[in-house]
């Protein structure tokens, strides 16, 4: 077992000398022209025609859209794992599907946008040849239901948590005591965190909560510059807690509307799988960086509790994703490694150059392994 | 102005006198290869991945190259072991070619794509090498230390920043074209993320012959001129189970204050002809000089950078390296003057009595005002691998 090797194994390896000669019709080998090969057509109509012989082997096949509507073409198995697919193949379209076929029985399953089930053309049988290529069954939007719906419970009960939190700091910073403001900053902004929110996750919410300074005309003195890290800029520069009241009272009313808009928010299925790496790869480029911390020193504390947000994600995929992806278990090492390297460090600054290699390569580790969960759990047509 | 410049002048004014000298680097006489940039080698395939030595020593030096240095982060042994398959692996596959896996829809595809979608083969050279620090307490091998693998020490010329010395690990990517390097170590560094991280990495060039000879460093001399024949490489290279220690050296050359010195203090400071890289005393680029006919160096200065880094004599035969230099480049300093400098990569059978001992010579050589030596570090380029069951570091880690 190589725990940094996420798609290895010995049928990858062998695969890797793959691209063959071409043999049967309807394939290619990689190098080779389109010119002479057969070509599979993938229409609602005529799904899969024109694929009578097949091969074992590492192999390109030439899919082409014969009917008038754009197509969505999977390569599927028996078992129905998927092997390969072309999404949005144009009409008229031909494009390339790379596949390593072993022994069993394969078809394509096209759909397209209109309301129509898809349709799945006549299984070819492979008989010998070496093993095949890493494939896995599709997962429909509806199987994703349970996941989302779990995880929109825990950020809900988080954003009360969050709530609660924000009023205190609120709070502490209209006492006007700048120490006790400090320290009612860090829980809140953690709480936030914790959530995990990348890439959209709470629509202008998150810029408005969690927003930084790049981009911003004015930079750190931009007005329109609101949320957690401004405080903190406030906080750990000096700026009079006075001053600072209405960037507190402004994030307490941000995250109530938070709060109050998150049972009409819906989360996109096709998203929640994507966190599971995202949420990560915020932290390696914003926190183990250092580059959003605007003077409080608690990158690291912030990157444990995204740790804490990822496993959110993973814990309400895992019911999808426990069957479908092998190396879910040493994910879940690695983000325990990585949860253990944070554990009790705060600041960046704590760490020696080959502590945060070390914390770095960690991170980077589970993100290799974090980022199949994407593709495995994208939702896909099925029967 | 600085001292060391001032002796120079010294020097001339002493009369001892104007006689030239040559290369930034040091090192010995005979002939680098240099000929992978010729016509019709393009296209033909290097060396194979296994043998008894690792690729990347004793070929003629490619025009692309990345040294990097990496730190272990595994937490054992057998983690240990595991990112030294791993190396073997990815450095077999991708010297190999071919088309590399589709991972289907179970995850992003396997390879980058830079090289397109069939890797060719044969166009990659990989060396790996073990630094004295993997050797600490870590992964309980410190028994298993070979005896001439030290830690580089600071010289007397040396500016040296922690950041850019050392290493558990050293890796050279070396290719005709750059997007090659790239493509392999974004290959690399994928599969080892969570057992070693970068370190410090230095890319460099090698320039093609201009117009002919040996390739020129950012000096504007040859640079390897003087190379150990490779009937000489046993003697003076290769260790007896296949390995060889490497030497790096980051050298940052001060081109601005470089090309404000004349051509003869330049060729004095050196040894050789800036355009011919002949010594002083000949005609031809690799015409040997004849120090002994000029004991007191008036025409080849006793301080010359060829002269010191090579005596040519019985007694500093064997003090004789491999020596590999690649030109790198990369942007602008404090001042506004142009960050470039030379890779120095050279390799032996014993640090201390070949790399250090001509180190020592050419302590306070003239040419030191023009270089400033900022990193590096000494490794061990372990044995090749056998065949496809074989990994480097497989006896050390056993």
């Amino acid at each position: 077992m190589r725990p940094w090797v996420p798609w290895a194994g010995a049928a990858m390896a062998a695969a890797v000398v793959a691209a063959a000669v071409a043999g049967g019709e309807g394939l290619l080998s990689g190098g080779g022209t389109h010119a002479s090969a057969t070509v599979l057509e993938a229409s609602i109509g005529r799904c899969g025609t024109g694929w009578t012989h097949a091969r074992p082997g590492a192999q390109t096949l030439l899919v082409r859209n014969t009917g008038n509507a754009i197509a969505e073409v999977r390569l599927v198995d028996r078992a129905g794992a998927v092997h390969a697919e072309l999404e949005g193949l144009g009409p008229g379209v031909t494009r390339p599907m790379r596949v390593t076929l072993g022994a069993g029985e394969y078809a394509l399953r096209c759909s397209d946008d209109s309301a129509g089930d898809p349709r799945t053309g006549t299984f070819v049988r492979i008989t010998g040849g070496g093993p095949g290529g890493p494939a896995v069954p599709a997962v429909s939007t509806s199987d994703l239901a349970g996941a989302v719906s779990a995880y929109w419970t825990k950020v809900t009960a988080g954003v009360g948590r969050l709530a609660g939190l924000t009023d205190a700091l609120r709070s502490a910073v209209a006492s006007g005591d700048a120490g006790e403001a400090r320290r009612a900053w860090l829980p809140a902004h953690l709480a936030y965190e914790r959530l995990g929110a990348a890439y959209g996750t709470f629509g202008d919410f998150d810029g408005k909560i969690n927003g930084r300074p790049e981009g911003l005309p004015g930079g750190v003195h931009d007005p329109g510059w609101t949320g957690f890290h401004r405080l903190e800029y406030g906080l750990w520069h000096g700026e009079d807690t006075s001053s600072l009241g209405r960037v507190a009272d402004r994030l307490d009313k941000d995250v109530r509307d938070l709060r109050a808009d998150l049972p009409q928010q819906r989360i996109d299925p096709a998203d929640l799988p994507l966190r599971a790496h995202e949420i990560l790869e915020g932290t390696l480029r914003f926190e183990l960086t250092g580059e959003a911390d605007q003077g409080s020193g608690t990158s690291l504390a912030t990157a444990a509790a995204n740790v804490e947000g990822t496993r959110l994600v993973l814990d309400a995929l895992r019911p999808v994703l426990r069957s479908r992806y092998a190396a879910l278990p040493e994910t879940d090492a690695w983000l325990a490694r990585l949860d253990a390297r944070l554990k009790g460090r705060t600041a960046l600054s704590e760490l020696s150059a080959s502590e945060r290699r070390r914390l770095d390569g960690t991170t980077g580790q589970a993100l290799e392994l974090l980022a199949p969960v994407a593709e495995i759990l994208a939702p896909r047509r099925t029967s | 102005m600085t001292d060391r410049r001032s002796f120079l002048r010294g020097a001339f004014a002493a009369g001892v006198g104007g006689v030239a000298t040559a290369s930034v680097s040091g090192a010995a006489a005979s002939v680098s290869g240099a000929a992978a940039s010729e016509a019709g080698d393009a296209e033909r395939p290097l060396r194979g991945f296994h043998g008894v030595h690792q690729a990347g020593v004793e070929e003629a030096p490619l025009p692309r190259t990345s040294v990097v240095a990496f730190d272990v982060i595994a937490e054992n042994r057998r983690e240990l072991a595991d990112l030294m398959r791993a190396i073997t692996d990815r450095a077999r596959v991708l010297t190999a070619g071919g088309v590399p896996d589709g991972a289907g829809i179970t995850a992003p595809p396997a390879d980058s794509g830079v090289l397109g979608p069939d890797v060719p083969g044969g166009r990659l050279l990989v060396t790996a090498g073990v630094g004295a620090s993997l050797f600490d307490g870590r992964f309980g091998l410190a028994s298993r230390r070979p005896a001439g693998l030290t830690t580089m020490p600071t010289f007397p010329n040396d500016a040296l920043d922690p950041a850019w010395c050392h290493g558990d690990l050293s890796l050279q990517l070396s290719a005709r074209d750059e997007d090659t390097v790239v493509h392999a170590l974004r290959d690399i560094a994928r599969h080892t993320r969570g057992a070693a991280q970068i370190r410090w990495r230095m890319d460099g060039f090698v320039s093609p012959p201009r117009p002919s000879g040996t390739p020129r460093n950012l000096l504007g001399f040859r640079d390897g001129t003087a190379n150990p024949a490779p009937a000489d490489l046993g003697r003076l290279v290769w260790n007896a189970d296949g390995g060889t220690f490497l030497v790096v050296r980051l050298i940052r050359m001060l081109v601005e204050f470089w090309d404000r010195v004349g051509i003869t203090e330049q060729e004095q400071i050196i040894g050789r002809a800036r355009d011919t890289g002949a010594p002083l005393d000949g005609d031809g680029e690799f015409d040997p000089p004849r120090f002994a006919a000029d004991p007191i160096g008036k025409i080849i200065p006793l301080t010359s950078h060829i002269r010191l880094a090579n005596p040519r004599t019985a007694q500093t035969e064997g003090s004789r390296i491999l020596r590999r230099g690649f030109n790198y480049d990369r942007g602008v300093d404090a001042v506004g003057d142009l960050d470039m400098g030379l890779v120095f990569t050279c390799y032996q059978r014993d640090i201390a009595s070949q790399f250090e001992a001509v180190q020592h010579r050419l302590k306070d050589e003239p040419l030191v005002d023009y270089v400033r030596p900022f990193g590096g570090g000494y490794f061990l380029v372990l044995p090749g691998a056998r065949d496809d069951r074989d990994f480097l570091g497989r006896a050390l880690l056993a």
